[in-house]
């Protein structure tokens, strides 16, 4: 593993809010890193901050009223604390990012063919022809039925899927090394996610990318990544190759979240394990573990002390809990 | 679920059209299925199978323009007016957006009671008391929490005032329509064991439409899967979701991701999107998707067949009838 070169090392990174009532901590020191060719999908419920890293390591928070800590080094670019201008340099060429509404990340009075040339022309100085040339080829990559057609059409006049299918393809026009994918499929329907997934990953390997997969469904990452990385109130509580995770996780919100959601392959009426609570208020974080109050193992040191990330048995695979369930755990299938 | 008990809700050749004569669109066309007393049927389809709408035409929040509904067997289509008010305390519906569903002025106690206030069931003090047994149940402190607006409780908490609300009036029949979809796994999975729990105390019968394959397995005894506007295949839930005989049903559930590593990524995905129902296909409304279609397919439409104890398929070809050639 050492041997491969780290595309994304993330490192410490926290992003703070200064709302009105008092600083929010959406992402609180998080440190992974990313190896070239390889998938990672970030799971958590909503209000984890997957989103919110997902935006600090591509540089887009707010300009006001945020505080960044920690590094991302992208390739070697240092993105914590770099200009606007600089961070324009690698926006497309370096990472793009997929957004969760294709229909809100689309301009709807520009045709869909303009808003892909953009990039090309803008970005890689192409001229409008070779631009345009580009963007049909971008458009069939990405499974768009008679894309000479498609190139005319306003995104009002395509499905959901379809829409995805271009918010893709503009992310791919610069040739990213890295794509960032904010729940691609959540408001799709299953065939049509399934199509978004299959089209994801062999894109991945046509073009030798990395992929950041953030969803909040397991049942997407499971098939779909080779390490995983848990969240919750802003920290990761476990990380690790994702069959490790799956089958020996230790953290008993990681077991939480996989056994409290419903599977095909479970016969009718299966009880379902569900844990009491919700996520905390971010705002008003526990001090110790931030998942004690919800978790039937928290002691007094849970609430006392926080955990950090340590190693379990199998090597990448980390989790931070002081009361972890036992080895042998295993999923119940 | 033997012939001979009458089923608590019986729907037959429900359709529903909207627009005008000369844009027509069938959003339910030709319904047919039976509830039985004391089981959930689950209702699963892509957006815009036209799910939803079968759900509130048997509420009649939107018209039905032909067919006929029956609970309890009385005809439901027929009645206005008082009658159909009456009729429809047997019948409650919980909604998507749990917040949205509530009113954002009242207080919760208040929004629990609306059913009771409208019916004049019970007053003063035993209202009161019926209200804090509801939110109790659901698990809500009546005495903390019971004086809130709903804006400020998450969406997990509204959801279960919704279910407290439509259980004020001992529903027979409780219609969920994408009651868990907005809600995060740690907190669906509270709300469906709260489901099955309440379900068992109050003698529910369930109608519960979503989207979730895994979701909707997990709850029902039977499942009807629709595309379209139409049923394409029903059955026993656990013979449905392992013994597909409809190819449709075969794709949903190739899709539909388990959180397993090992589990097998099918190699068979569905191309296309469904056809506009403004314009469906002629015969089978699938066999523009379909691999197995053929000229019948095109020419005759497929009626919904019994090819086992309760497992009724629509198709010309079902699954196990092409292996076996």
């Amino acid at each position: 593993m050492s041997q491969e070169q780290k595309l994304l090392v993330v490192k410490d990174l926290a992003t703070t809010f200064h709302t009105p009532s008092g600083p929010l901590a959406a992402v609180g020191g998080v440190s992974f890193d990313l190896n070239q060719n390889e998938t990672l999908g970030i799971v958590g419920e909503s209000g984890a901050g997957k989103t919110v890293l997902l935006r600090t390591i591509m540089g887009l928070q707010p300009r006001t009223n945020v505080d960044v800590s920690g590094s991302v080094l992208l390739d070697g670019f240092e993105v914590v604390g770099a200009s606007e201008k600089a961070k324009r340099s690698i926006w497309g060429l370096e990472v793009a990012m997929v957004f969760q509404d294709p229909m809100t990340s689309l301009n709807p009075v520009m045709r869909i063919g303009k808003q892909i040339d953009e990039i090309l022309r803008v970005r890689l100085g192409m001229d409008r022809r070779a631009a345009k040339a580009r963007a049909l080829e971008l458009l069939e990559l990405v499974g768009i039925p008679s894309p000479a057609v498609r190139y005319n059409v306003f995104p009002g006049e395509l499905s959901g899927g379809m829409r995805q299918r271009v918010v893709i393809a503009t992310a791919l026009a610069g040739s990213p090394k890295l794509l960032m994918a904010d729940e691609p499929t959540t408001g799709l329907d299953v065939t049509i996610q399934a199509q978004i997934l299959n089209l994801l990953e062999e894109l991945k390997e046509q073009m030798k990318m990395s992929v950041v997969l953030v969803t909040h469904d397991l049942g997407v990452v499971a098939t779909r990544t080779s390490q995983i990385i848990v969240m919750y109130a802003g920290r990761i509580v476990e990380m690790g190759s994702t069959r490790e995770v799956f089958a020996h996780h230790r953290m008993p919100y990681t077991r939480a979240l996989l056994e409290g959601s419903p599977k095909v392959s479970n016969p009718s009426h299966t009880r379902l394990l569900a844990i009491p609570g919700r996520p905390p208020n971010l705002l008003n974080l526990p001090k110790g573990c931030s998942f004690a109050p919800r978790c039937s193992f928290a002691t007094d040191r849970c609430r006392q002390e926080r955990p950090e990330l340590e190693n379990a048995n199998a090597p990448g695979h980390t989790f931070a809990c002081w009361n972890p369930l036992p080895v042998t755990q295993s999923v119940s299938a | 679920m033997s012939d001979t008990t009458q089923p608590l809700l019986k729907v037959r050749d429900l359709t529903v059209t909207f627009g005008s004569h000369r844009r027509k669109l069938s959003a339910v066309a030709g319904v047919s299925f039976d509830i039985f007393e004391g089981e959930t049927l689950g209702l699963v389809g892509e957006s815009g199978c036209g799910k939803s709408t079968t759900g509130k035409a048997l509420m009649r929040i939107v018209e039905p323009s032909g067919g006929t509904i029956e609970i309890e067997g009385i005809e439901l289509t027929t009645k206005n007016g008082k009658d159909l008010r009456n009729l429809r305390t047997r019948m409650q519906m919980i909604f998507q957006d749990p917040i949205s569903s509530l009113n954002p002025r009242r207080r919760v106690k208040d929004i629990v009671a609306e059913p009771l206030d409208c019916w004049k069931t019970v007053e003063g003090a035993e209202r009161e008391a019926l209200v804090n047994d509801l939110l109790s149940k659901v698990g809500i402190d009546p005495v903390a929490h019971g004086n809130r607006y709903a804006r400020q409780f998450s969406g997990g908490q509204c959801q279960r005032i919704s279910i407290a609300r439509s259980l004020a009036m001992r529903p027979k029949l409780l219609i969920c329509d994408e009651m868990v979809s907005a809600l995060d796994v740690s907190v669906q999975a509270q709300i469906l064991n709260l489901l099955e729990d309440l379900k068992a105390e109050y003698g529910l019968t369930l109608l519960f439409i979503a989207h979730d394959l895994a979701v909707v397995k997990n709850v029902s005894d039977r499942v009807a899967v629709m595309y379209l506007g139409k049923i394409c295949e029903i059955g026993p839930s656990d013979t449905l979701y392992e013994s597909p005989e409809h190819p449709y049903t075969k794709f949903l559930l190739g899709a539909a991701l388990e959180a397993d590593p090992d589990s097998p990524i099918h190699g068979d995905v569905l191309s296309g999107e469904p056809p506009s129902p403004l314009n469906p296909p002629s015969g089978c409304r699938f066999r523009t998707r379909c691999p197995n279609a053929t000229e019948k397919c095109a020419l005759e439409e497929p009626q919904l067949v019994e090819i086992a104890t309760g497992h009724q398929v629509a198709c010309h070809y079902p699954l196990s009838t092409l292996a076996r050639k």
